[in-house]
């Protein structure tokens, strides 16, 4: 046998080996291009205006002066409240589901189904839910809580499958030796189950928030006025990040165009914040398995 | 580590040790009855036989159960063989303890021979050091000590020979040669349980080397 | 008059200790346990009794239901919905399958180490803590750790790293682990399911020494795969086997008897095939 019949070239499909690695890069080039273009158009257009201007100020109708501070406050305030609706129904949901429910009731296979497509559904839809059973039927108006609790419909679903997945990866074999040493369900639950489950029910929690500050239709829906200079509270008329840059884009000054880029790379930073935790939770946590 | 093998292994040991010991009573309590034409200490060794019975069967009934649940290997597989040899090599002892005192019965009223019974208790006396020896070793994993058994066992044997041209010079007394003949029975039984002890000595050898191997050939 | 006596002392020193027949105290006292999962028998008509401060233990081919049987015994089926428990089993007198009995409380007295070391992702501290928390034996719970610690042959190896993760020790350290934590709610039994099938050797020897340490203060019924081990430190052993009925598998008592006479002369052929290897 010669040395030359162990190299690499005399095997059969190594060019397509070689080809398959090639789409995969060709794939990542593609995604990784197309999100870099993006950034540096906004950049771009936006970078002269992403000041302390934009920040503190209220909106106005010269460029110059105006800011999209209670557009932020509000998309804040929205996302604290979207934390405290979420989490505790989210999560209780996934525990009765995961251990309390029995599987085999038809009415929790049908809880189970309806979770599954609510996820799917698209987010206008929320808002016209929203606008007619929260706005109008529970007659809150068209106010930041009405905003916080459709965000919450909507990525409730979202929630719930990220804490069932951690749930259930904790190994059943924790649970047993639990139940051995003579502790109750609840017990089980609340002492081994959660406290091992909160590194990817949090990270589920993150980056269900990160989606829903991005929202922009349901909250233009119900109503997401684009004109407010003063600060936002939770029972009065409110607008959010996205809207504004919506708005913004509306207008024909090419200078709003450059704010609403301004603004953009604010979304952006928040956003990627949120990824960053998300990320950094999931890996200081990844170990203790 | 291996907290019940080793318990085991030790109480067998003791148990052994603890049959060594009745044997040289009986042995002992045989030599006396011979010395002391002693017919009721006699009957007294023959009796005592079942204790050392009993004896033996609890350890080969130990040694089954051991190798059994424990499945020994190494040196305490040796170690376990060699308590199996070792408790016949006494129970044969003693059985020759119990031919001398059935002996001693049969020719107890006959005036002996000074000057042999003398050289039977010697050769007695040796037979109880080898068996002292014998058992020490095993105790202590002692290999020369053991081989030190064959030149004890030499003397054994050359007053064994002896003992035959003693004999063959009594005087014409019949009852003084049924008495003789006995004896040479009993010299023989005296000599036999000699080289039980020795067999015990090579078991020890066994133990510590790993290889079984006679002291001597058998021209000796 | 040189008189031999010699009472002979041996079947004291030789003895395993262990009490005859008229002095073993009865903790388990099986009748007719059938054990199904959704139909189908898993094991039949299982009777026998466990004694105090003997290792008993459970061995026979896979299927046999050895560990079905073992979990009866703590009521760690009630956790599969499809199974359910016919006949009875009496704890000290008590039923245990009986209506007003609470499980937590059988789990109390009777504690569980299983087959795969399964320590929580939690201090060793915690770990050990645990059971005496969600039961609220709460005083002195540091002496409790610790003497928990000490009986599982664990605590000089961790007494100073109690705060570490469980998860940092080796295996046969999990193991022992496992064993102080159950040890901590001070039990009555120790139920064991192949708890050395997933350790070296050498692991493996320690936890067969501690066995026969524990012994002394608890019961232990261990389910084994190894028949060797069964015989290395089991008083008592019972060996099951798989019996096909109408087409359905379930597993049978065959013979439960002390364990040398298991080993040495067992009554059953069906036994006999078992531990001499030649079970097809």
């Amino acid at each position: 046998m010669s040395a030359a019949a162990l190299s690499a070239g005399r095997r059969r499909g190594v060019w397509r080996g070689r080809i398959f690695v090639a789409l995969l890069l060709l794939s990542m080039a593609v995604g990784l291009l197309a999100l870099g273009t993006l950034c540096v158009d906004v950049l771009q257009r936006g970078l002269a205006y992403f000041d302390s201007v934009l920040l503190t100020n209220g909106p106005s109708s010269d460029p110059d002066i105006a800011g999209a501070r209670p557009a932020i406050l509000a998309t804040l305030y929205l996302g604290v409240l979207l934390i405290l609706f979420t989490v505790p129904i989210g999560v209780g949901t996934a525990i009765y589901l995961e251990e309390y429910a029995d599987r085999h009731r038809w009415y929790n296979r049908l809880l189970e189904l309806n979770i599954q497509n609510l996820a799917a559904v698209p987010s206008i839809v929320y808002g016209i839910l929203g606008l007619a059973f929260l706005v109008r039927g529970l007659g809150l108006g068209r106010v930041l809580l009405a905003g916080a609790l459709i965000l919450t419909l909507l990525v409730l679903p979202t929630v719930i499958i990220a804490a069932r997945e951690a749930i259930r990866a904790v190994p059943s074999s924790i649970r047993e030796g639990a139940y051995a040493l003579g502790a109750t369900q609840w017990q089980v639950v609340s002492r081994q189950v959660l406290p091992a489950a909160i590194p990817g029910i949090a990270t589920g929690s993150i980056l269900a928030l990160a989606r829903a500050i991005g929202e922009t239709a349901p909250l233009i829906l119900i109503g997401a006025l684009t004109f407010i200079s003063f600060n936002p509270t939770v029972m009065g008329p409110f607008t959010a990040l996205p809207v504004q840059i919506y708005n913004w884009t509306k207008l024909p000054d090419e200078k709003f165009k450059a704010l609403a880029a301004a603004a953009i790379i604010v979304l952006l930073i928040m956003v990627l914040l949120l990824n960053a935790a998300a990320i950094w939770l999931r890996n200081r946590y990844q170990k203790r398995w | 580590m291996r907290i019940s093998l080793q318990e085991e292994l030790d109480q067998l040991e003791a148990a052994l040790q603890e049959e060594g010991a009745l044997v040289l009573r009986a042995l002992r309590g045989c030599l006396n009855s011979l010395a002391r034409h002693d017919v009721e200490l006699a009957d007294e060794v023959i009796a005592f036989d079942d204790e050392v019975d009993e004896t033996y069967v609890a350890i080969e009934a130990g040694i089954q159960s051991l190798l059994a649940r424990q499945t020994p290997v190494a040196i305490d597989l040796r170690n376990v063989l060699a308590i199996l040899h070792i408790n016949l090599h006494l129970e044969r002892m003693a059985d020759y303890c119990v031919t001398v005192a059935k002996l001693t019965k049969l020719v107890h009223d006959t005036p002996p021979d000074e000057t042999l019974a003398e050289a039977l208790e010697d050769m007695g006396t040796r037979a109880e050091e080898m068996i002292h020896a014998a058992l020490d070793s095993f105790a202590n994993r002692d290999v020369e000590s053991a081989e030190s058994l064959v030149d004890m066992d030499e003397l054994i044997d050359a007053a064994n020979r002896r003992v035959v041209h003693q004999i063959l010079s009594l005087s014409a007394d019949p009852d003084l040669r049924e008495w003789g003949l006995r004896m040479l029975l009993v010299s023989r039984c005296l000599e036999r349980i000699g080289d039980h002890a020795v067999d015990i000595g090579e078991q020890t050898a066994f133990l510590v080397s790993g290889q079984f191997r006679e002291f001597t050939d058998a021209s000796h | 008059m040189n008189i031999i006596e010699t009472p002979v002392q041996l079947a004291q020193q030789r003895e395993r200790e262990l009490p005859p027949p008229e002095l073993r105290e009865v903790v388990f006292d099986v009748s007719g346990l059938t054990v199904s999962y959704g139909g189908n028998p898993a094991l039949k008509d299982v009777s026998l009794e466990v004694y105090k401060n003997f290792v008993t233990a459970f061995i026979g081919p896979s299927g046999c239901g050895k560990s079905t049987f073992i979990r009866c015994f703590n009521r760690m089926n009630d956790l599969i919905p499809s199974a359910s428990v016919g006949g009875t089993i009496l704890y000290h007198g008590e039923d245990l399958y009986a209506p007003h009995v609470d499980a937590v409380e059988v789990r109390k007295r009777i504690g569980m180490v299983f087959q795969k070391p399964n320590p929580f992702p939690k201090s060793i501290h915690a770990n050990v803590a645990f059971g005496p928390r969600v039961l609220r034996m709460t005083d002195d719970l540091d002496g409790r750790v610790e003497r928990a610690l000490q009986q599982a042959a664990l605590w000089d190896e961790v007494k100073d790293r109690l705060d570490e993760s469980a998860l940092s020790l080796s295996g046969g350290q999990q193991q022992r682990l496992c064993i102080a934590r159950c040890l901590a709610v001070e039990p009555d039994v120790l139920l064991m399911d192949e708890p050395a099938s997933a350790l070296d050797p050498i692991s493996t020897t320690r936890i067969e020494d501690l066995m026969h340490e524990l012994k002394r203060e608890y019961t232990i019924v261990i389910v084994t795969h190894n028949m060797q081990q069964a015989a290395r430190i089991a008083d008592m052993t019972a060996f099951f086997s798989v019996q096909i009925e109408d087409g359905k598998r379930s597993g049978v008592l065959v013979e439960y008897d002390a364990t040398p006479t298991i080993f040495t002369k067992p009554a059953d052929k069906r036994t006999e095939d078992y531990v001499t290897g030649r079970f097809g």
